[in-house]
């Protein structure tokens, strides 16, 4: 289990640079259903393993609403917007630094969880969290509506995977309001984009810019 | 039983009115709100009466401090929905009512739940469930604030989503995952023997997470567009109660954490945040030049009050936070409900454009001046003793220097809010003296608060220093 849920973690992480680096939306959009695909696994693995059946169904769950749903609502949100940018884009070089430096963060922050116990899957964790890190660092430096919903959902999606992988599993309740939440942000965040074309005719929301002080 | 019904009523109403227009609609709205006051006030008078009440095999449950919290929503949730319907007759009324209850539902399950997961689930709610009442007039500006509103709680709900995983994790670990780690009774009694450097760290999640939601600074940003541009109903249900129950999540982990990680952590963490927001709301109270603005800073001054009362611990500072809690919501919504009033009546909010109140809406300025008055700790209104038994407590706990320069900050805030007060009531008038409607349905839902604001500040009613004294017993063991 150590193998494969290392594979799996690390093969997320790259997948989550693969997204800082990209420019390109579709890409980006392939990118993210394919991480949440590896997340799938990683759940049908570690429940198959752990002989946890409850997480062969979230697996199946997150195929069905992160691996498909929501990247179609994305595409749907995403389609008349420009493949990429229109201003030349910040060189991907630095923030594929900042990334590395956050998954260094991600190890010590973790320590006190890591060091705590002797799990089979403990060495994933911190790369689960480095995942989370970087989409937390996506959103807040993302530029236009979709890079904030994107950044969010690699957010949630690494915190979802340090969630399987330290504790097997939330108990059913909390994981169901988990999936109803994100698919319900991302159904709002939707709306809201749709009105901000209609207002402002972009989805750049460096055009809210009204309200200060 | 009773918890069950408090719970439903809002629910059940929220979705009888997705299809009612008209009269009905709003028959419905009265109807539910009515409802859910009496099943608020009934649970909070059985809970304090006897046991903490439980349903559905203890996945609901209501001890003292749910009682309060559940109290307070009701009260506030029926000001701010007598006077909905100015806002709604006004616009397309659209799903106005419907996600009006389903927000006040959402927030009566998070202070009723004994699963700390579910209750994250609940306050995640809270947003969802408001986010298109912030939105409700579909200006430029509301639709900026329910953007920022949106996408800022979410990854702060997200935050707090990652302590509670390691909080699980902590439990699962030292005592197997065949207890209810997430179940609150269970958390308190294992959280002697939990790891304490996983849940320190889980604790720092969960103060960044919920901490977002109560409007805590650094965290507060989301909070002075939303409540000023929300409809003064939702504004007032946001800023009166929404907070507050931010706040209470943190709180039901703050035990827990202090058997786990020794009292000085939590106290740290939570006494800097709250000399931070006071710092950042003085500084803020100065320069707005919005009044519903003015009264969105203020929010994150109190909850940085109640923040330090909850540093300093003890009974005195706790009970003083939860008064400050109970308090704050009543003034504040009485606050943003008024401020609602006087932009219907100048169409803007701008301090600016609101000149000589004093003169032209003799009655409405004469209320915004009372509940102003009780926002920034006047007695006889009850801020006043509540802000008092907050900084004794840091007095008399050792902590003279944090209580000091937060005393020191709040004269600051004290003197920005009534120079903003002061501008709007006696400026140079800009219009003439009109009609002023102010009936007793315009009279009660400002003289009911204001009314129960003094006796909270004069003459406490018998059995409130009961009541206080109980979920001190809870909270702090």
């Amino acid at each position: 289990m150590t193998t494969a849920s290392n594979l799996l973690a690390f093969l997320g992480l790259v997948v989550t640079l693969l997204i800082v680096w990209r420019q390109s939306w579709p890409a980006r959009l392939r990118l993210f259903a394919a991480q949440s695909l590896l997340l799938a696994a990683l759940a049908s693995t570690v429940g198959v393993l752990a002989q946890r059946r409850g997480l062969v169904l979230v697996a199946a769950v997150v195929i069905v609403v992160k691996g498909l749903v929501i990247p179609r609502v994305l595409a749907r949100i995403g389609s008349g917007a420009p493949v990429r940018p229109i201003a030349p884009g910040r060189s991907s070089g630095i923030t594929l630094l900042v990334a590395g430096g956050l998954v260094v963060a991600a190890y010590v922050i973790m320590l006190p969880v890591t060091s705590s116990v002797e799990l089979p899957t403990e060495g994933a964790i911190p790369l689960a969290f480095a995942m989370a890190l970087i989409g937390l660092a996506l959103c807040v430096t993302g530029r236009d509506a979709l890079g904030h919903i994107l950044g969010f959902l690699v957010f949630e999606n690494g915190i979802f995977g340090l969630a399987i992988l330290a504790t097997y599993g939330l108990p059913g309740i909390v994981e169901a309001g988990v999936f109803l939440d994100v698919l319900v942000i991302v159904l709002i965040m939707e709306a809201v984009v749709v009105q901000v074309r209609r207002e402002h005719d972009s989805i750049d929301v460096d055009r809210l810019r009204e309200l200060r002080g | 039983m009773m918890l069950v019904f408090v719970l439903a009523v809002p629910l059940v109403g929220a979705a009888l009115s997705w299809r009612a227009v008209g009269r009905l609609a709003a028959t419905l709205h009265a109807v539910t709100a009515a409802l859910t006051l009496v099943g608020a006030l009934a649970v909070a008078v059985t809970v304090n009466r006897g046991e903490p009440l439980a349903a559905f095999d203890g996945l609901l449950r209501a001890d003292a401090l749910s009682a309060w919290m559940i109290a307070l929503i009701g009260i506030v949730g029926a000001l701010a929905a007598s006077e909905a319907p100015r806002y709604v007759a006004h616009a397309t009324p659209g799903r106005f009512y419907p996600l009006f209850h389903l927000f006040v539902f959402t927030m009566l399950l998070a202070v009723s739940t004994d699963d700390v997961g579910l209750m994250w689930v609940a306050v995640e709610g809270t947003t969802l469930a408001s986010v298109f009442l912030v939105n409700f007039e579909r200006t430029r500006a509301s639709l900026e604030a329910s953007y920022k509103y949106l996408l800022i709680c979410s990854v702060g709900i997200a935050i707090a989503f990652l302590g509670t995983v390691l909080v699980y994790f902590a439990g699962i670990q030292q005592f197997g995952d065949e207890v209810h780690a997430l179940r609150w009774t269970t958390l308190l009694r294992l959280a002697p023997g939990l790891a304490p450097r996983v849940i320190e760290l889980a604790f720092v999640f969960l103060v960044v997470g919920y901490g977002t939601k109560a409007g805590l600074a650094p965290m507060h940003t989301w909070l002075p567009d939303a409540h000023s541009e929300a409809p003064a109903p939702v504004s007032a249900l946001m800023s009166g109660v929404l907070l507050s129950v931010g706040v209470y999540a943190v709180l039901r982990f703050k035990p827990a954490v202090d058997a786990a990680a020794g009292p000085g952590f939590a106290r740290g963490i939570l006494l800097s945040l709250g000399v931070l927001s006071v710092a950042v709301a003085a500084a803020f109270l100065w320069t707005s030049p919005n009044y519903k603005r003015m009264l969105a800073y203020s929010s994150v001054e109190h909850i940085g009050l109640v923040c330090l009362g909850l540093g300093f611990g003890g009974t005195l500072g706790t009970s003083g936070a939860l008064l400050h809690v109970a308090n704050h919501a009543l003034a504040k919504s009485t606050g943003f409900l008024i401020s609602g009033r006087i932009r219907a009546a100048y169409g803007s909010a701008e301090i600016a454009a609101v000149g000589g109140l004093m003169r032209s809406m003799p009655r409405t300025g004469a209320a915004f001046l009372a509940a102003m008055l009780a926002l920034v700790g006047l007695p006889p209104f009850g801020l006043f003793v509540s802000e008092v038994m907050i900084f004794g407590a840091g007095f008399a706990q050792g902590f003279a220097a944090v209580a000091g320069v937060a005393l020191f900050l709040l004269v600051i805030a004290f003197a920005g809010l009534l120079r903003g007060v002061h501008a709007i009531l006696y400026g140079p008038p800009v219009r003439e003296p009109a009609e002023e409607a102010f009936g007793w349905r315009s009279a009660l839902p400002v003289a009911a608060p204001l009314a129960l604001l003094v006796l909270t500040g004069l003459a406490w009613p018998p059995g409130l220093a009961d009541v206080l004294a109980r979920i001190v017993a809870i909270v702090v063991p």
